[in-house]
């Protein structure tokens, strides 16, 4: 994950609206499925669909598409879910739906966790997918490189007939969360791998997902077609799916407005978004957020290892004027670290220190001053959060420094350790799974500025917790610590939007998804040209 | 003298003003390639952030960093890197991406044409524009095309061309229709390929028709005013057109030829960031993106080729001046 594209994780993300998914989101413990439950109802079959990506995001896929090798993964899902098609994936309303999987079940009290795997299926170059084929793939993807590599408590990973048997050394309760963003949910052909060469299968690779590869030129434009043996029955609708990398929201509204694109996936600019609402060629679905903007101070160097300046940035901060003013509403309010489109959804956490001036300038005067410098990552909503920041807490006589990073520089300031407070994005689909929580908090992540070994234990149990309303209650009680300790401010849920002409329809596309990590992963095999697509 | 002209191969060849300007130029072109090479180098490592944990991402173990930087020597001192890309850089290996493990030749031989194809056509519109707009300027100063062509020039040179881009699509491709937003040339034929090209090369090529339909009107103003040559034509009767296209003009052109040739390098940055915008995949976007991932084979690769089209341009714009000029010639102002 590299910036322009990508941080992904440090790139802030994920909106909402209000959420089906929210609290009422399902992560079955036990699930199975015919494969293609988020329901295309009699989509248009045929056509040729193109889809521009940001080229500072998801438009970016400078090392090939290979999940073993692609550091850029958890930005470039449609690529891959469109190549490879997933394990498991997450449908409308925050459901977790098996997919090339065809169950997912926890046993062994929730240390084991067990995929079988969809029989018959055959990546699109005719040879098995097999379990031995997934597990293979999962003790590759364990140690890459990739933001998105599972990060999961792991003991083995074994083959077991029509099954991959994960074994956890301790109960770990987000494993199917984990997979929808993670690079084990892409499994490629190990046949065409060595067939190709690792270098090839970079740019040309293989999988068994809706669609195969036709053409590919390295963040810039990759040419899909139908593969005719994806597993589910009449899918996907469209015969062609080309994405095609562009500069930035601006360049993509004019490509749709001129025809040449017909869908947009990561639109964030409030002006815009406003004004392709108002554009009768065009549909603008807001998606669901799940990571909240955070402002994260490091407790272990001045001024901030000192409560009294943690407490005076809380009282300083207007997040509901940024929220109202800057982005009109658009991004809902939330106090923790969980967001509506997410798992166990809190907005409000008790005694939580709303904008109070007096008593940040109090706080101030007592301290004798405060000054600090602000990070963020080189992106646009962040950038202007950052600005409204500084003014806000000038007036109670904060002192701001303002700096705005790529990703390689902003990973090195975390990691020098010499940073004071950096406005981010923190959680993730389920808050123990990926960019979740414990990235930005817990003691042994470089990205966090809290190192406190009892929110590390709360954290470690609600992750170890199957039950969904234990869990829901111990992630209240984490959020409720964090505020306690004024760790961290909450200021509202950011997600894109996604934009499409008329007439097209898909999951993701024209109606509302969870995000997984920055943006929802639109399932293209359900995208049509007309008819009733999705659901 | 008499031993010369009986042994014509490569004494003859020394003897030819050309050849030797050639030759010549070709000489110092060696120390300006050498030298962008190695400043492109310095400053990329001037660059804040690693080049591995840029490439590997931020979940990369040290592990994993160290073993990528062993395998690409990134650890060694600057000079033993540079010196050890250039040395196989002279022995035609550019060397692999960084970050996709592809040959840089095949990533500039994918994107190189598409670029040279855009830059071309924004230097024929550009100069296409140029010519007849200035001589009529010229022909009637203070006239209404004089005027029309002052104004639209100023205009033209204010904004940037990020923004006329921006303008254009909305004019010619979302209202009218005519022209796409983007680079949609899939099917490799030559009027898609031109459709594809053409706003982008007017985002470029009409800022370079303003500066250079001001320059050329001025130079040829100041022929017709002042050159004895043009009151000679005149006083023969020549009628003032034709003063004006056969006698004024091609005077004038060498200045035009001089901007043209040094505008080059600008071209180029410009090409860069219109490739983003119009999505067309050339060697700018390429650049562009090895320069956020420090993929530093990718790019001195291509600032390598992009500095070698500079100075031919810029030698070929020298042979134009003598071929254009007979009282040019080269090498025989010393004797």
């Amino acid at each position: 994950m590299r910036h322009r594209v990508k941080p992904v994780v440090l790139l802030c993300a994920v909106a909402g609206t209000v959420a089906l998914a929210a609290c009422g989101a399902k992560t079955n413990s036990s699930s199975t499925s015919s494969g293609s439950s988020t329901a295309a109802k009699g989509g248009k079959q045929g056509g040729s669909l193109t889809v521009v990506l940001n080229s500072g995001y998801d438009g970016a896929w400078p090392a090939g598409l290979d999940p073993v090798t692609n550091t850029n993964g958890a930005a470039n899902q449609s690529l891959m879910n469109s190549i490879y098609g997933q394990l498991i994936e997450l449908h409308e309303g925050g459901k977790l739906v098996p997919g090339l999987a065809s169950a997912f079940k926890f046993s062994n009290g929730g240390k084991t966790f067990t995929l079988t795997i969809r029989p018959g299926v055959k990546f699109s170059d005719g040879t098995p997918f097999t379990a031995q084929v997934v597990a293979d793939h999962i003790n590759k993807v364990l140690k890459s490189p990739c933001t998105c590599r599972p990060t999961w408590p792991v003991k083995t990973v074994k083959a077991s007939g029509d099954d991959v048997v994960i074994d956890f050394a301790a109960v770990y309760a987000p494993a199917a969360a984990s997979f929808i963003d993670s690079n084990a949910n892409w499994v490629p052909s190990p046949t065409a791998f060595k067939k190709l060469g690792e270098r090839k299968f970079r740019v040309m690779p293989v999988g068994a997902g809706p669609f195969t590869v036709v053409s590919d030129k390295l963040s810039s434009q990759i040419v899909l077609k139908r593969n005719p043996t994806y597993f589910k029955k009449g899918r996907p609708f469209l015969d062609q799916l080309t994405f095609k990398s562009i500069g930035g929201d601006e360049a993509a509204y004019q490509a749709l407005q001129a025809g040449q694109a017909q869908a947009y996936e990561n639109l964030s600019t409030p002006s815009l978004i406003d004004q392709m609402k108002k554009d009768p060629k065009l549909q603008v679905t807001q998606q669901l957020s799940t990571s909240p903007y955070n402002i994260q101070l490091n407790t272990n160097a001045p001024p901030f290892n000192n409560p009294k300046a943690r407490e005076a940035i809380y009282y300083a901060t207007d997040s509901e004027a940024i929220r109202s003013k800057l982005f009109q509403n658009r991004y809902p309010s939330t106090q923790g670290f969980t967001a509506p489109g997410g798992l166990f959804f809190s907005a409000d956490v008790p005694g939580y220190r709303t904008y109070d001036l007096a008593k940040a300038k109090a706080l101030v005067k007592e301290l004798g001053g405060l000054k600090t410098q602000l990070g963020t990552i080189n992106v646009l909503v962040a950038k202007q959060t950052t600005q409204a920041l500084a003014s806000q807490w000038a007036q109670a006589g904060i002192k701001t420094d303002i700096k705005s990073y790529d990703l390689g520089p902003l990973i090195q300031a975390f990691q020098s350790k010499k940073w004071t407070a950096m406005l981010q994005t923190a959680g993730s689909y389920d808050p123990a799974a990926g960019v979740g929580v414990a990235f930005r908090y817990a003691s042994q992540s470089p990205f966090s500025g809290v190192h406190d070994k009892k929110l590390d234990a709360m954290l470690g149990q609600a992750a170890g917790t199957l039950d969904q309303g234990q869990r829901k209650t111990l992630y209240d009680q984490a959020a409720k610590y964090m505020n306690d300790k004024a760790y961290s401010p909450f200021l509202f849920a950011f997600a894109p939007a996604s934009a499409a002409a008329k007439g097209v329809t898909g999951p993701g596309l024209t109606t509302a998804l969870t995000a997984v990590v920055v943006t929802p992963s639109i399932l293209y095999d359900e995208v049509s040209m007309g008819g009733g697509g999705s659901a | 003298m008499t031993d010369q002209a009986v042994r014509p191969g490569p004494a003859l060849a020394l003897r030819s003003p050309a050849l030797r300007l050639i030759g010549n130029r070709l000489a110092t072109a060696v120390p300006v390639l050498w030298g962008v090479t190695f400043l492109t180098f310095a400053v990329i490592q001037l660059l804040p952030g690693d080049a591995a944990q840029q490439l590997l991402g931020i979940n990369a173990t040290q592990e994993q960093l160290r073993e990528f930087r062993d395998k690409l020597n990134l650890d060694d001192s600057f000079l033993v890197r540079y010196f050890h890309w250039l040395g196989d850089v002279l022995t035609g290996n550019l060397g692999n991406s960084l970050a996709s493990d592809q040959p840089v030749t095949s990533i500039i031989s994918d994107g190189l044409p598409t670029t040279l194809e855009l830059l071309l056509y924004a230097l024929v519109i550009s100069l296409a524009l140029t010519v007849p707009i200035a001589l009529l300027a010229a022909r009637n100063p203070g006239g209404f095309v004089d005027r029309v062509g002052m104004v639209t020039s100023m205009a033209g040179l204010s904004v940037a061309n990020y923004v006329l881009a921006v303008v254009l699509v909305y004019v010619f491709a979302v209202k009218l229709g005519w022209l796409p937003a983007i680079y949609t040339n899939n099917t490799g034929t030559l009027g898609e390929l031109v459709k594809s090209l053409t706003l982008p090369a007017l985002s470029i090529g009409f800022p370079l028709f303003c500066f250079y339909t001001r320059l050329l009107r001025a130079d040829v103003l100041e022929q017709m005013q002042g050159e004895d040559y043009v009151v000679t034509a005149k006083a023969k009767g020549v009628g003032p057109w034709r003063v004006l296209v056969r006698h004024a003009l091609p005077n004038s052109l060498f200045g035009l030829l001089t901007i043209v040739a040094l505008n080059l390098g600008t071209l180029i940055g410009a090409t860069v960031i219109i490739e983003q915008i119009f999505a067309v995949p050339g060697i700018g976007h390429s650049l562009l993106e090895a320069i956020n991932n420090r993929d530093v084979p990718v790019v001195e690769g291509i600032v390598l080729v992009l500095a070698v089209i500079v100075v031919v341009a810029n030698l070929l714009a020298d042979v134009l001046y003598a071929v254009l000029d007979p009282r040019i010639r080269y090498g025989r102002s010393a004797s």
